[in-house]
């Protein structure tokens, strides 16, 4: 698999350069701007959708078909996916982690447990978008894919307005940072497990 | 030991269907799959890889079932499809390094021999290279891991005529041991008519016709005459036959036809022709 992981390395020096550069700017802009988690969360949301990009050249360059004749499993090859993918958010995370924590301990606003539930958030964002568009692809290809993945997340989107619309007039659950963190990291774990379980069994079946 | 045996494989998409098809090579040989676009060579390919799912039958590749261990089998393969599919931005030294993780048995000096060879560019990225070069790209990497089969889809199309016959004497070169051999589909029936050992025509997912070579070039013959002197040939001498503005020609058995008549030798890409048209 280590092919794998060095032929999409050498792709994402030579595609990606434009999510580093939108990365550092966002990251900038958060340094300057005050409660707008929209420059923290972004680069993360981009980052997610590398492994899907990264699926778009591939299937450009009739690489699909080209890694059938090569020595992999075709678990292998939806594995090095999510492994470069988690590799990129890992990376994203670190970058806002350290800016955001050296913003928060100059201003006086660090606290370990809350810094602690906010890198895991923005790791979970990153990982649950290509967690959801990941099996799309593999199984409908990157277009198909891709569409099947907005309809869902327009779905999702309708479906959390209404929940929340219904449960609106609840009284909150009160929950300590330690708690959202194990529940956080249960919830990211599980669905990026999920997800890479899909996707191999998708791909297994798809004739390339 | 044969190199490949396929027996009874079927494979069936709308409008289209692999039918029933057994073919065997022996090691040391090559085996060239002829047929028109659309006939299934790339998708008798795809099933021997294992890329798509068999209705039925059975394929065996270097004496293991294709369905067991083709992970490792594929150690043992080297294939050049007919779009190469290597990633657009990679050069040849990168393509080095991926193929180094990827095969057990890489050989980087054969790789670079191979790529000076060639006349291929280290560092240019794969998207610059002209279809000839992509092609050679795709041979050099296949012929680089101690490759026991190479399965080459239309590799020798778009190489010029000099680098065409450079390649083809590489392959030739490499079925000299004999634990080595080729299958390869190819519309250049001119060469595979120099390379291979076995023919096998494939018309509309039918195996039209699977014979060595030779055989095959000292079985048939062409002749030409004029209407009446066919009819006077015995039916059975006679495989196919078409009218021509100056009489006819058919493609005859040797064997089967009376002493005294001239007949002339015959390509493969003649009988090829002959036989596809009579099916039509």
């Amino acid at each position: 698999m280590k092919g794998l992981l060095l032929k999409d390395w050498y792709m994402m020096k030579k595609y990606c350069r434009a999510y580093l550069v939108i990365a550092v700017v966002f990251i900038a802009v958060s340094l300057v701007s005050n409660d707008n988690m929209f420059f923290v969360f972004y680069p993360c949301l981009l980052c997610g959708m590398i492994p899907v990009n990264l699926l778009g050249y591939d299937e450009r360059s009739r690489w699909m078909q080209y890694s059938g004749t090569l020595p992999y499993t075709r678990a292998q090859i939806v594995s090095a996916k999510y492994l470069i993918g988690l590799l990129a958010q890992l990376v994203t995370m670190i970058g806002i982690g350290t800016v955001q924590g050296i913003k928060m301990s100059v201003t006086g606003d660090f606290v370990p447990g809350e810094f602690a539930v906010l890198m895991l958030l923005l790791l979970i964002v990153s990982t649950l978008t290509s967690s959801i568009s990941l099996p799309f692809v593999f199984k409908l290809g990157v277009e198909k894919g891709r569409i099947s993945y907005y309809v869902m997340i327009g779905f999702v989107c309708g479906a959390s307005v209404l929940v929340s619309g219904l449960l609106g007039g609840q009284q909150q659950v009160e929950m300590s940072p330690n708690a959202i963190l194990a529940a956080l990291a249960f919830v990211g774990i599980g669905v990026y497990s999920l997800s890479w379980y899909l996707s191999v069994v998708f791909y297994k079946k798809r004739e390339i | 030991m044969n190199a490949l045996e396929i027996k009874n494989l079927t494979k069936s998409y709308p409008g289209f269907t692999l039918d029933n098809l057994n073919l065997t090579l022996p090691s040391g040989c090559i085996l060239g799959l002829v047929g028109e676009n659309g006939a299934g060579k790339s998708t008798t390919i795809k099933l021997i890889l294992d890329m798509i799912r068999k209705d039925s039958g059975t394929v065996t590749v270097l004496g293991k079932d294709n369905g067991d261990s083709i992970r490792l089998t594929k150690e043992e393969i080297g294939v050049v499809m007919d779009e190469v599919g290597i990633p657009e931005c990679l050069t040849a030294k990168q393509v080095g390094k991926v193929m180094k993780h990827t095969f057990r048995s890489w050989d980087d000096a054969e790789y670079s021999r191979l790529l000076q060879k060639l006349s291929l560019p280290d560092n240019k990225p794969f998207k610059e290279f002209s279809r000839g070069m992509k092609m050679k790209l795709g041979i050099a990497v296949a012929m680089s891991h101690h490759a026991k089969l190479l399965i080459l889809d239309e590799a020798t199309s778009g190489l010029d005529p000099v680098v065409r016959d450079e390649v083809v004497e590489m392959f030739s070169d490499f079925t000299r041991d004999e634990n080595h051999s080729i299958l390869i589909s190819s519309h250049i029936v001119s060469d595979l008519e120099r390379l291979c050992d076995y023919v096998a025509f494939l018309h509309k997912g039918k195996l039209l016709l699977f014979e060595e070579k030779d055989r095959l070039l000292a079985q048939y013959g062409l002749i030409r005459c004029t209407a009446e002197e066919l009819k006077a040939l015995p039916a059975e001498s006679i495989k196919c036959q078409k009218e021509n503005p100056y009489g006819m020609e058919a493609v005859v058995l040797r064997t089967a036809l009376p002493s005294g008549i001239s007949v002339s030798p015959i390509s493969i890409e003649e009988l090829f022709v002959f036989m596809v048209k009579e099916r039509r």
